[in-house]
């Protein structure tokens, strides 16, 4: 994999976004400037320190209170076991549906993500019989039916069993001379399987660390 | 131009998956949208019938249907649209859906869907129950796109203070029952007193169901309809709900 330094991704400038709660305010980001290069980048910090938050920002689901987000690149929705799917709509009805809002060819899309999530007859199911693990591989087989440039993951690579991480991990590999992958995870062996830089959520404000391991050292101090 | 093509095919694609959630997944999917509201207003039209003897003889069944039949795309839509930034919440993590998007896919799906009841039961009458045939169709459908944009307007509006005060469609509920009785649903206007006619030509939703009728009856008498006063709130509301929509933004998580 040539390393993508120069290529930039998504640039933050002076991003501040907060969550009104009963008492008080919750600050996710402080005014926050950064610039992402094109790399597989890991997001640390502690629980509620707003990395799902700073993933919908990254999105562009959810708008910063000030500042703006600019995207280089072409980005997923933030893919986790929750999902978007709808619990009266089969699989594949569900996977139609992403079809058509990204204007990808259906057909073409269901075939692949039918073989990839390997749900059996369970994919003309409706969604709320789904196991939590055949929610994971339908949500990641339908990201990865998209070419993006992006991936924005937010947990679901570490669920499913053994078999299916090191599907989901193949099927990336193929992917990275064209996708890289932004990874929110609280499992260290799997963020060093994928990334080799980090961003450190903290108090409002963004790190950036070109090294996972400096990033993973920096979270081991925030946590002490 | 290429947002608005994504905004399009977000839009179509929201169609095709409410027409079938909506029903759940009953066998005979949509149909049943368009198969319920006929039989409902063929009953209240036959037990208004009976009782409301008073009325216009033989032609009341029609009157009423009329009535009837445009309060209902007003109320109907109104009420689907101010739900559906709650409903399609799990969607809005796709990034180009937005809530926006859902409330336009409903007022899209249920105008559809409300058009073609209306063919059906106004086809009824005038072919089983020999009807006359309506008089001027295109004042008809003005009547119905000015309920409709009213329903978008008022359900885009609700939703938006739906998301401080979800009580407000409580409110709106007890609002809309007896706005059935004071919407000359099955009475005209004209029928009115003059006393209490400039009480209740302040009910917008009079306009329309009376400028509906006017379409329909040849020589109707509508001198008190006026149809720009419903287009003065159509544009009311549906300013409040845009403006509101894109000012609570931060609140539509």
């Amino acid at each position: 994999m040539a390393d993508t330094f120069s290529e930039r991704m998504i640039d933050l400038k002076n991003v501040s976004k907060t969550y009104k709660l009963r008492a008080g305010r919750k600050v996710i980001l402080n005014g926050a400037t950064i610039s992402l290069p094109w790399r597989n980048t890991a997001i640390l910090g502690r629980n509620g320190a707003g990395k799902s938050t700073l993933l919908r920002l990254l999105a562009g689901i959810e708008q910063p209170d000030t500042g703006t987000t600019t995207r280089h690149k072409t980005i997923s929705w933030p893919i986790g076991f929750r999902g978007s799917f709808h619990h009266e709509l089969s699989g594949i009805e569900n996977v139609r549906f992403v079809a058509r809002i990204y204007g990808q060819n259906t057909e073409k899309m269901i075939d692949e993500v039918e073989a990839f999530a390997e749900l059996g007859q369970f994919f003309y199911e409706p969604f709320k019989t789904y196991s939590s693990g055949m929610g994971a591989r339908l949500a990641f087989g339908l990201s990865m039916a998209i070419n993006f440039e992006v991936f924005l993951i937010d947990e679901v690579m570490a669920v499913g069993d053994e078999r299916f991480q090191r599907k989901s991990k193949k099927a990336f590999q193929e992917r990275l001379p064209s996708s890289r992958i932004i990874m929110v995870s609280h499992s260290m062996p799997a963020l060093r399987d994928y990334c080799q830089s980090g961003l450190v959520v903290h108090e409002g404000h963004l790190t950036y660390y070109d090294d996972l391991e400096e990033a993973i050292a920096r979270y081991r101090e925030i946590n002490t | 131009m290429l947002r608005l093509t994504t905004h399009i095919r977000v839009i179509f694609a929201l169609v095709l998956r409410e027409a079938r959630v909506r029903h759940g997944r009953a066998r005979i999917g949509y149909t049943w949208a368009i198969i319920e509201p006929v039989l409902l207003i063929s009953t209240m039209t036959f037990l208004f019938g009976l009782v409301g003897k008073g009325g216009k003889g033989s032609g009341f069944a029609l009157f009423f249907a009329t009535g009837v039949l445009a309060f209902q795309l007003y109320r109907n839509t109104s009420t689907y649209v101010s739900m559906s930034f709650d409903q399609n919440r799990p969607l809005f993590n796709y990034p180009m859906v937005k809530p926006m998007d859902s409330a336009l896919a409903r007022t899209v799906l249920d105008g559809m869907t409300h058009a073609a009841v209306i063919a059906l039961v106004l086809c009824f009458q005038v072919f089983a129950l020999d009807a006359p045939p309506p008089n001027n169709i295109p004042l008809m459908i003005l009547a119905m796109a000015l309920l409709l944009s009213m329903a978008f307007g008022a359900g885009v509006s609700l939703a938006v203070i739906r998301r401080f005060m979800p009580s407000i469609s409580n409110i709106y509920m007890v609002i809309m029952g007896p706005a059935f009785f004071v919407s000359c649903v099955f009475f005209s206007l004209s029928s009115v007193p003059t006393l209490y006619r400039s009480v209740l030509a302040w009910n917008p939703l009079v306009h329309g169901v009376e400028g509906f009728r006017s379409g329909y009856y040849h020589g109707y008498q509508d001198a008190d309809v006026d149809l720009f006063y419903l287009f003065t709130w159509v544009v009311v509301l549906n300013c409040f709900g845009l403006v509101g929509e894109w000012l609570t933004r931060f609140r539509s998580v």
